[in-house]
């Protein structure tokens, strides 16, 4: 069937995370650890074929391409309990098994050396399906692996498959305390660019927001990797519900997007999704009445958002797609939506359309929920853009004193010259001029208003 | 007619006039006569001799009185026997003469000599008798002299029992010799004998000596007689007499009014009602004429019979009378037999299936039988009696006696219901019965029938024929019986419920449950068969996926694989194609509508009336109410073929249900099922155009080179913007005619349908147990279906027409400015193209030939690669020509080479004209949906909310943002 999409994992991260997503929808979808069909979920009404194939003997396999430097997280996976879903085809570990060392450079130069193994398992795939939708990356851009690799990869992505979509979820470091990778500014400005340059959307999933969350939310001081993770995937799969529970709308990844990125450059998307549970944690079932002004109230507060960001004054959003999940009357929604507008819930972009866009879809039948309703809000703001100017700020910090500069030196896009980091931090700065002029009410006639942006010096990339 | 038939049936007539032969017999030779009169009677024995001697002597044709003598019928027929022809001739022949009495005997005599002379002239000479026979009775004008009075038989009418035999000749016209004597010469009690004997014959119809037909009366005109004769006595009675014999000359009347009622209204074309009606008066006067009969033989045998006696003993009978008259009466004036006032005003136009059946049988055309007055029949007929009844509720006799003709007169009726309740047939070959056939629509109609024929007009209620008893559950019936057809017409499945005793007339109590069983047991019947058997549940489930797209995930498929046959002109389509590539994706695995069991029904078409223009046809159609209003029209009107019609724009779908289930998926809702799905169609081709558009704007190297040209920069964005506000009226227009129109409107149908089921099933079971064996018109119990099939389809158009209403197809201004605006959009999202390389040709960075310094070398050769395929790979030239052949619809001026600045300022010009198009026609859109909101449709005030996102940040925004409080 059409629209199929084809998930690529790079690192450690986007591996820990798949696991987690690809677990997430074989419950959702009454998939056994095998790739069989449950008893129970023979009734249909889904549509696996996005994310699945069905091999000869029935078996669902994922569409997952599974890439990793280093054995550990891999390893883990191919002894983990879902081991034999995957096509065993589709794992790539480095040949050194050493990793990339969280030097974006590393990671770069050996997907030069590796791309052909990669590229052919990703022709593969899409070879095997009927209309290719697109890519979904997953990585962190903090690290070696996710971020070099994963770099080099959404180059060769885009170069390859031009007229696919290429969507990530990208894990972005937590600004807020330096954590296990010091040279993250680093790998973030670097990725950053081959974000904002070849990748059609990004979804920004925050560290530092999401232990929050999970600290605020699911009342866990010392949240592990393995619940961040959850949350992420269960970010992930709800925002896939359309495609894999089509209805009437947004059943392919074009339509959710073409109305969340009016602007090409913007397409960084933040996310928000209540209520959360956690199944391992008691505290977090918390009796409540879900309604869908409720949902929709909760998801636009920002400590609901996987992103942390510092709003300012102006800052908007330039639109908004809530997935509502559950039994919802339309009434309803269009009553939340006018109250959201009447007590100014949401600001929007002066000058262009306020679009807050609602798709109702089915939930999984085979996951009991304890709430009536759940959402997930994507959603593009121009707040994002201090994220950014955070990443930016502590890139400069440690590029000025030229820090941890060596081991970069060493690796192949570095070798002639550091132009890279200054064109990514072009790039970068570009990025956040253009959130900031959005805040602007003469976006559109920039000439009434002040200079918005610096239109020299930049080199976009289709 | 033979000739070997006809004796029988003339003596039974002759019998039937003239009442029961012995008391017939009794009363012609009556041997006593009353003491009290003078001499001038003949003597007994002379008297006697006279009898005997005109048995010998004449026929059996020759008087009334001996007429029913058995002798001298047994007698007549043995001779007819003999000589056939004769007897032909004979018996057309009859003559009436007075019969002997107690007047003077001179004046019997000289009658008697002239009958036997007669007669014996007519035997002698059988030919001149046939001549005169041909001449009508009633024009024969008995010559003064000799007085001839005859009878004859008349020719057969279609009533098969009415009397034949010709009217008497007037007493007024007998001849001076034949007057009797007159009243004031006779003594009291012998004016009382010959007034009592004259009422005799006066109550079996006839003129006695005295008692004559009143002036103004003809006895050959049928108005007269049907309203019965006057009479009038002789002068010379005595007023003690006088008064009383006035009072019973009302019988007599009456009676005579009667029989003629029945002769009239047993005619073929009054129906069965009419003639178990008339059979039932008709019985009724048999036992009156028994009375008279006994009363002759009691004023023969009984000295002391007086005229009070007589009242006395006639008074019930003429009570009856009365009430069977003024009955009677009532009929005739609703016949209009009685006055001339011809109303034309029947059903004659739509009764043509009755006409061609007439000529289909070679049967006359007799114009009465059309174009006449309407015959009050059937239904009315027993609506005339119930009101009567009703009326006369108070007094016991008359109640006895309505009731009587009620059951009687209704037998057939009950017949024909039982039939049409329990088998649905219908056997109505005079049409009375309350539901009328038409049996020129056939059901195969149903497959292009956009009207509902079949179901609406295959059998209709005659409105006027409903008798009161079934006025409260006509509906029922009429839908009990129509049900059962359903049922028998699509599975041969016989369920007629087997009813051990039915109720046979009007009177009997169980004739409601009998209908109200007859109608739960058809519309269960019916309702399993749509539910159960047929499914319905999962028919309209498929229709939901096909039409209104609800996983629409194959139909984006099949958009995507048909895409290059679609873009073709609506005439170049390959719709055997495009049907094929609709197949190969409802069959792939993985999808929802894999799973549809009906997906072979349907089909894909192609409607070169572009979707606008065929709803604004209809709707355009004004006096028509709502409901009909979405009719398609014939499609033999010359239709002008929108010249851009391609086919995306002309794709349709068509779903062909087998039989029972296309009484509720009919073509009139599969019109409005492929109106729903064109609207939605044009929404999501749109949608998608504008999704490539978007991917256009994100990868495509031309837009996403951030250019030297700060200008081109700022134009991008308002490229971008008008292309996301764009993006946002669709999507929000689709979410709003599928979310909150469709599918809910869709829930709540299938909230009633599964309701419907449920309840089928819990009433299935206590009616399988008591289907065996007992009699279901016993158990009321069974549980009463609320919903019924009439109803389920009516929900099912309630259902489209809304959603039709509320997506605003039904609307001509909005449907104009929608279209409006979906054509701007269509525009610019088919000028994508173009505008990326005018863009292109505007950006000194591409068009130059050496790489801008704001460039790497690597992304510049890739440019310059892409740019080298370009003439081949991209389909430039066609678009060029599009534009070309469109460029009045774009509104957009060529943009000619030349300096860039001038490139560029006409860019902005052509992205100008476009925002403040597609911002003006959104505002007018948007105020014409609050109108409608605020006036008649209340859901729009939603969409209308939703739609006003699109336009913020618009000169026209703020316009409203006040108002509606629009934080933007």
């Amino acid at each position: 069937m059409p629209r199929e999409i084809i998930t690529i994992q790079a690192g450690q991260c986007g591996n820990s995370i798949g696991s987690q997503f690809w677990q997430q929808l074989c419950q959702e979808h009454g998939i056994s650890q095998d790739g069989n069909l449950e008893d129970f979920a023979t009734e249909g009404g889904d549509r696996k074929d996005v994310f699945y194939y069905q091999s000869d003997d029935t078996r669902y396999i994922p569409r997952a391409i599974l890439i990793d430097l280093e054995p550990r997280v891999i390893q883990s996976i191919q002894t983990g309990p879902y081991r034999n879903i995957y096509n065993p085809e589709n794992f790539f570990v480095g040949k050194s098994g050493v990793g990339a060392g969280n030097n974006w450079g590393d990671g770069y130069q050996t997907g030069e050396l590796v791309h052909e193994e990669i590229m052919e398992m990703i022709d593969r795939e899409a070879d095997g399906s009927d209309s290719l939708e697109g890519f979904m990356v997953l990585h962190s851009i903090a690290g070696g692996t996710g971020s070099g690799l994963g770099s080099f990869l959404l180059e060769r992505l885009n170069d390859r498959f031009p007229k696919k979509i290429i969507q990530t979820y990208s894990v972005f470091p937590d600004t807020t305390n330096s954590g296990d990778v010091v040279v993250h500014p680093y790998n973030s400005m670097l990725t950053m660019r081959r974000l904002t340059q070849n990748a059609d959307s990004v979804v920004v999933l925050d560290n530092g927001a999401l232990s929050h969350i999970a600290a605020d939310r699911l009342h866990m001081q010392e949240p592990s990797f393995q619940q961040t993770n959850q949350l992420v995937s269960t970010v992930m799969s709800a925002s896939t519900t359309t495609l894999r529970y089509p209805g009437y709308m947004h059943n392919d990844l074009v339509s959710i997007l073409a109305s969340l990125i009016p602007t090409p450059r913007c397409h960084f998307l933040m996310t928000a999704y209540t209520p959360f549970t956690g199944d391992q944690v008691e505290q977090a079932k918390t009796v409540r009445k879900t309604t869908v002004l409720d949902v929709m109230r909760r998801l636009l507060q920002p400590k609901n958002r996987m992103v942390s960001t510092v709003p300012g004054k102006k800052s908007c959003y330039i639109s908004i797609l809530n997935v509502i999940q559950g039994e919802v009357d339309p009434t309803d929604v269009h009553k939340s939506l006018l109250r959201i507008r009447e007590r100014r819930l949401a600001t929007f972009i002066p000058w262009g359309p306020a679009s807050i866009q609602v798709a109702l879809t089915k939930r999984s039948p085979y996951i009991p929920m304890a709430h009536r309703v759940s959402g997930l809000m994507l959603a593009n703001h121009t707040s994002i853009a201090t994220l950014f100017k955070r990443i930016l700020r502590q890139y400069d910090g440690m590029r000025n004193r030229n820090a941890f500069l060596e081991p970069y030196k060493k690796t192949a896009p570095f070798a002639d010259s550091l132009n890279e980091f200054d064109e990514a931090r072009e790039v970068v700065t570009d990025l956040i001029a253009e959130y900031e002029a959005a805040e602007d009410a003469n976006y559109l006639n920039p000439d009434a208003g002040e200079q918005p942006t610096s239109a020299e010096g930049d080199k976009r990339m289709g | 007619m033979s000739s070997g038939t006809r004796p029988s049936s003339f003596a039974e007539k002759r019998n039937r006039d003239s009442g029961v032969p012995p008391a017939a017999a009794s009363a012609s030779s009556r041997p006593r006569m009353p003491t009290t009169d003078g001499g001038s009677f003949t003597s007994k024995a002379d008297h006697q001799h006279q009898h005997s001697s005109r048995y010998a002597t004449t026929t059996e044709s020759h008087k009334r009185s001996t007429s029913g003598n058995p002798r001298s019928t047994s007698r007549s027929v043995e001779e007819r026997r003999t000589d056939k022809i004769q007897v032909t001739t004979r018996e057309a022949l009859i003559s009436r003469a007075r019969s002997p009495d107690r007047r003077g005997a001179t004046a019997e005599r000289s009658s008697r000599a002239t009958d036997v002379g007669g007669l014996k002239q007519r035997t002698a000479d059988p030919r001149t008798r046939d001549v005169r026979q041909e001449a009508p009775p009633q024009q024969e004008k008995p010559a003064p002299p000799p007085w001839e009075p005859e009878a004859t038989l008349q020719p057969h009418t279609t009533a098969p029992l009415a009397s034949r035999i010709s009217i008497p000749p007037l007493a007024s016209s007998a001849p001076q010799p034949l007057q009797p004597k007159s009243l004031s010469e006779l003594s009291l009690e012998a004016q009382e004998a010959v007034i009592i004997e004259d009422l005799m014959f006066v109550f079996m119809g006839y003129e006695g000596q005295y008692i004559r037909f009143a002036k103004g009366y003809n006895p050959f005109e049928e108005r007269d007689r049907l309203s019965g004769p006057t009479w009038r006595i002789l002068p010379g009675l005595d007023p003690s007499l006088q008064d009383l014999t006035l009072s019973m000359l009302r019988m007599a009347t009456h009676y005579t009014a009667l029989e003629t009622f029945v002769d009239v209204q047993s005619r073929e074309e009054f129906g069965s009602v009419n003639h178990a009606l008339c059979a039932s008066i008709r019985k009724l006067l048999q036992e009156y004429l028994v009375m008279v009969a006994q009363l002759e033989t009691q004023f023969l045998t009984d000295d002391a019979f007086t005229m009070h006696i007589l009242n006395v003993h006639i008074l019930p009978t003429s009570h009856m009378m009365y009430q069977l008259y003024t009955l009677a009466h009532e009929f005739l004036k609703r016949n209009a037999l009685l006055d001339d006032e011809t109303d034309e005003s029947s059903d004659s136009a739509d009764d043509f299936d009755h006409i061609l059946e007439q000529l289909r049988e070679g049967g006359e055309l007799v114009p009465g039988n059309m174009t006449g007055k309407k015959i009050c029949k059937g239904g009315v007929v027993l609506g005339l009696i119930t009101k009567r009844l009703e009326s006369m509720s108070g007094d016991p006799a008359a109640r006895a006696l309505l009731t009587t003709l009620l059951r009687d007169a209704s037998k057939p009726y009950m017949a024909m219901l039982n039939e049409w309740l329990h088998h649905g047939a219908i056997n109505d070959p005079h049409s009375e019965f309350l539901i009328k056939e038409q049996r020129s629509i056939r059901r195969e109609r149903l497959e292009q029938d956009y009207t509902d024929e079949y179901w609406e007009r295959r059998y209709t209620i005659r409105d006027h024929d409903v008798p009161p008893q079934l006025e409260g559950v006509k509906d029922k019936v009429l839908l009990a019986g129509k049900y059962l057809n359903v049922v028998r017409e699509c599975g041969g499945v016989d369920v007629s419920l087997q009813v051990k005793r039915v109720p046979a007339s009007f009177d009997d109590n169980r004739f409601l449950d009998n209908v109200n069983n007859a109608y739960a047991h058809a519309n269960e019947s019916l309702m399993q068969l749509l539910l159960t058997t047929h499914q319905l549940p999962a028919r309209l489930t498929s229709l939901k996926h096909y039409f209104f797209l609800d996983p629409s995930d194959y139909f984006s498929y099949f958009l995507e694989l048909g895409a290059s046959e679609l873009r073709k002109p609506v005439k170049a389509v390959n719709t055997g194609k495009l049907q094929s590539l609709l197949d190969l994706v409802l069959r792939q695995p993985g999808s929802i509508v894999s799973l549809d069991p009906f997906k072979e029904d349907v089909k894909v078409e192609m409607n070169e009336i572009t979707l606008i223009k065929s709803l604004q046809r209809v709707v355009n159609i004004t006096g028509i109410e709502q409901g009909e209003a979405l009719q398609p029209l014939s499609s033999n009107q010359p239709i002008e073929n929108d010249k851009n019609a391609n086919g995306f724009t002309s794709l349709q779908l068509d779903y062909s249900v087998p039989f029972p289930v296309s009484l509720v998926i009919s073509r009139k809702t599969v019109w409005r099922y492929q109106a729903l799905f064109r609207y939605l169609l044009s929404l999501r081709y749109l949608e998608s155009q504008l999704s490539t558009t978007w991917q256009t704007h994100t990868s495509g190297f031309v837009w996403s080179h951030r250019s030297s040209t700060r200008n081109l920069e700022i134009w991008k964005r308002r490229v971008w913007t008008l292309r996301a506000r764009m993006l946002v009226f669709v999507q929000q227009l689709l979410f709003f005619c599928t979310a909150e129109v469709i599918e809910p409107n869709w829930q709540s149908l299938m909230t009633r349908v599964r309701e419907q089921e449920k309840r089928d099933i819990a009433a299935a079971a206590p009616q399988g147990q008591n289907g065996d064996g007992n009699d279901p018109n016993c158990t009321p119990s069974t549980p009463r279906t609320t919903r019924t099939v009439d109803e389920l389809m009516q929900d099912h158009v309630d259902f489209l027409d809304t959603c039709l209403k509320e997506c605003m197809l039904t609307n001509s201004k909005l449907l104009r400015i929608h279209s409006k605006l979906m054509q701007t959009c269509t525009i610019f999202a088919t000028y994508t193209n173009w505008l990326s390389r005018e863009l292109e040709k505007a950006d000194p960075d591409l068009s130059g030939a050496n790489k801008p310094p704001n460039m790497t070398d690597e992304q510049w050769k890739h440019f310059q690669s892409v740019r080298s395929q370009k003439p081949t790979s991209n389909p430039a030239v066609n678009d060029a020509s599009y534009i070309d052949g469109d460029s009045t619809a774009g509104g957009k001026p060529a943009v000619s080479g030349g300096p860039d600045s001038a490139r560029i300022a006409e860019l902005f010009d052509v992205i100008k004209k476009w925002e403040s198009n597609f911002s003006r026609h959104l505002q007018i859109l948007l105020d014409a949906l609050n109108h409608y909101a605020a006036t008649e449709t209340v859901v729009l005030l939603s969409l209308c909310a939703r739609l006003s996102t699109a336009n913020q940040g618009t000169e026209y925004a703020g316009l409203r943002s006040d108002e509606e409080g629009v934080v933007v």
